[in-house]
């Protein structure tokens, strides 16, 4: 409890030098000087790195020490504090913020999820040249949309320390929900590591954070239940495609501390409420590389809005959030107790906490972490395949041992015969062959939440579930299809779209401006990829026909083939990308311009 | 088959026993000197207006339920209890058919009440009106009026019903 103490002073020198606006509302709460109980419209916050109201904001990158988890660490600060400070910004606004850069080298910042001017959009390169040190960059935009977004540097690894925060923006309507009280809860994962060693051990050893790979104890458990045939027939396929079936997470809990708030799960940052109160919970996932399967024991949440946007209200137990996503859930906690709020990485290498309690220093139980989940053969490739009659030529198929160093191609399945897994063709297929606005793809998966998630442990949200209130503006069927693979050599640690990394491509993606367009991502790796488009929104298609969710960011599970609606109309470039910083590095990011 | 089943809480909720209504029909559901007064209802997305009503002991009211969201939402009266019990079979409902919880539930007016009753009740389309006539009883202080459809009353569609005597 002395730890948390600690934390929850929030108003030391450093603020005061440092952050004077960040002076927010929730600081003054923290200390108890003033209770931030809400007014009806549930305008109060706490959030545990101070706030900065729009529309006219300053921030300043700096590089500096800052502790940790109570451990030395050097992270990168946005006026004082890591992950930087909630920026709140009005519907209707026009936004003017002021980035200064104190380091010693370029940076930027990005504002995830907002539809902007692509020159406001900070990816140097991209929309713009960088913020050179010393220098200090304006962004100028008008705020025409409301929701739970972030923001975070755009250069380099840069995000992976801290260089990240919150971004709101309050609705010039009402929502389609009531709360009496909200808290931001933003996800990260903090390595102590320097982040270019990092990305040096994924490419130099793949599976070095993985200690979890399978034992011969696991070979012996897996004959008595399989037999030796099939559990040595399981271990022969994924040696051969040089895979772990616990390659859950590239970089896992062996390096990464999970945050809450900055605040690491022994540290307990505390969310406050009174009983009987509705309170909304704005979820960031700003990590690097981690997912988060997310619940709150003896809770229901409701969630009512993903990547900003609403949906019609789904009550769950658990959500998984990829990186890059946000939801928001309401609770109503009746009782006078405390409860934790419990993000377990997907690989289950680790947990971010905090508690919801009506006091300072309580504490609920904290669940049982979960076992490794094994990929199961569905991560093969499997686009509505059935693998009982996968031969074995076509396994010969998948086989990555022999790719040579040349092969540009990398784990590129799409020449892979798929055995007629398309003929299993929609009623809803349109004249020209394709299917109608907001089906879902053959080889989607939008009612599983996703490995390591028992679906009838707890009722967890699936991409299924999610349905606007309204239909989307732009009610046209797409007038093309564009299919792009998400590939990777998982032994090189190169990752790509199309076996083509950025260096190798020649030229953007082209979006014809104005056009109606559906992307179709296919995913031929082993590992979930958060695919983000910038500067347009995706409307992902989940089979929830007009009432289709959008979305700045998808999850591709393995095998699967997912798609979306793209409005084509803002003019510029804009990136596109995996937002798993280590494979956007390696080089799956692609530009997309619109002209 | 909605109609008939809306005809059929109407019945079982007014006092009278004379209500007959019809979907999205603004139909008397009973005499007017039956009914004490009328009380407008306006259901949102996801709200109810007034989010409080003050009603006396053996008052009967007629509620005019008006739906000016873009959902199909209901309008519940009973205990906390019972109402969490029928928000729970609906969400048991919606399951089945997974992540269409908004759909699956036909038939749910007939909702438990807790003392063994019906929770008087209506269902309310997109633009349309009901109405529910409805006498206060007398051995409660308060309840509840809640939109029991999966999520709604979760996301605020809930209000109470204050008894005075």
């Amino acid at each position: 409890m002395a730890r948390s103490s600690v934390i929850t002073q929030p108003l030391s020198r450093r603020r005061l030098l440092k952050g004077g606006a960040a002076l927010g509302i929730g600081s003054a709460a923290a200390l108890g000087l003033r209770p931030a109980w809400a007014d009806p419209w549930g305008q109060t916050n706490v959030y545990a790195k101070g706030v900065e109201e729009g529309p006219e904001v300053a921030l300043a990158i700096r590089r500096e020490s800052l502790e940790i988890d109570g451990q030395a660490a050097r992270p990168y600060t946005i006026n004082g504090e890591s992950p930087g400070p909630m920026i709140r910004l009005k519907e209707g606004q026009d936004a003017v913020l002021r980035v200064t850069n104190l380091l010693d080298e370029p940076t930027s910042i990005h504002w995830h999820g907002l539809i902007l001017p692509p020159d406001q959009d900070g990816v140097p390169g991209v929309s713009f040249a960088g913020i050179a040190p010393g220098e200090t960059f304006t962004y100028r935009f008008p705020v025409r949309q409301n929701g739970t977004y972030w923001y975070h540097s755009h250069s380099g690894l840069q995000e992976q320390l801290g260089h990240a925060g919150p971004l709101i923006i309050d609705a010039a309507e009402r929502e389609p929900f009531r709360y009496d009280r909200e808290h931001v809860l933003l996800l990260t994962d903090w390595t102590f590591e320097d982040p270019m060693a990092v990305f040096r051990n994924l490419k130099t050893a793949e599976g070095y954070y993985n200690f979890q790979e399978r034992t011969i104890g696991d070979f012996f458990a897996d004959v008595r239940e399989k037999g030796f045939a099939a559990t040595a027939e399981m271990r022969g396929m994924w040696a051969k495609m040089r895979m772990s079936s616990r390659d859950i997470a590239d970089v896992t809990g062996s390096t990464y501390t999970y945050l809450l708030n900055g605040h690491s799960p022994e540290e307990n940052w505390t969310a406050l409420f009174k009983a009987g109160e509705r309170i909304r919970l704005r979820v960031i996932n700003g990590s690097a590389m981690s997912y988060f399967d997310v619940r709150i024991p003896g809770l229901k949440m409701t969630v009512v809005a993903a990547d900003g946007q609403p949906v019609q209200p789904v009550p769950v137990d658990e959500f998984r959030i990829g990186v890059a996503e946000t939801y928001d859930v309401l609770v109503a906690p009746e009782d006078d107790t405390a409860y934790t709020i419990f993000a377990e990485s997907m690989d289950r290498s680790g947990y971010a906490r905090a508690t919801l309690a009506p006091r300072e220093g309580m504490a609920a139980e904290i669940p049982e972490r979960r076992r490794i989940a094994d990929r199961g053969m569905e991560a093969m490739g499997a686009h509505g395949m059935d693998h009982s009659s996968m031969s074995d030529s076509d396994m010969e198929g998948m086989d990555h041992s022999n790719m040579s160093g040349d092969d540009r191609e990398g784990m590129d399945h799409s020449e892979m015969d798929h055995g007629g897994s398309m003929a299993r063709e929609s009623a809803k297929t349109r004249g020209n062959g394709m299917l109608a606005a907001g089906e879902a793809q053959p080889g989607s998966r939008y009612d599983q939440a996703g490995i390591g998630i028992d679906p009838n442990a707890r009722r967890t949200l699936v991409y299924r579930d999610l349905k606007a209130f309204t239909p989307w503006p732009d009610r046209r069927e797409p007038g093309r299809e564009l299919e792009l693979h998400l590939t990777g050599n998982m032994e090189r640690y190169m990752w790509s779209f199309d076996g083509k990394t950025f260096s190798e491509v020649t030229g953007p993606i082209h979006f014809e401006k104005d056009e109606r367009l559906r992307l179709i991502l296919v995913n031929d790796t082993m590992m979930e990829h958060p695919i983000h488009l910038h500067g347009m929104w995706m409307e992902l298609e989940n089979g929830q026909g007009e009432l289709i969710p959008r979305k700045h960011t998808l999850n591709i599970k393995p095998g699967e083939r997912v798609s979306a609606l793209i409005t084509a109309d803002a003019e510029g470039s804009w990136a596109f990308h995996c937002h798993l910083l280590y494979h956007m590095d390696a080089g799956m990011f692609r530009v997309v311009k619109v002209a | 088959m909605r109609k008939s089943l809306l005809a059929i809480t109407l019945c079982l909720a007014a006092t009278s026993a004379l209500a007959a209504g019809e979907h999205g029909g603004s139909h008397a559901t009973a005499p007017d000197a039956e009914v004490d007064r009328t009380i407008q209802v306006e259901a949102g997305d996801m709200w109810f207006d007034p989010e409080t009503l003050g009603i006396t002991a053996g008052e009967t009211v007629r509620f005019k339920v008006v739906n000016t969201g873009n959902l199909k939402h209901e309008f519940v009266i009973g205990d906390a209890a019972a109402q969490e019990a029928h928000r729970e079979m609906m969400q048991a409902m919606g399951d089945s058919g997974h992540g269409d919880g908004h759909d699956g539930h036909g038939g749910h007016d007939m909702a438990e009440g807790a003392h063994g009753g019906e929770m008087p009740a209506v269902t309310i389309a997109p633009g349309d009106t009901a109405e529910l006539v409805w006498t206060a009883p007398a051995d409660v202080e308060s309840l509840v009026y809640a939109c029991n459809i999966p999520g709604h009353s979760e996301s605020g569609m809930v209000g109470e019903i204050q008894l005075g005597k």
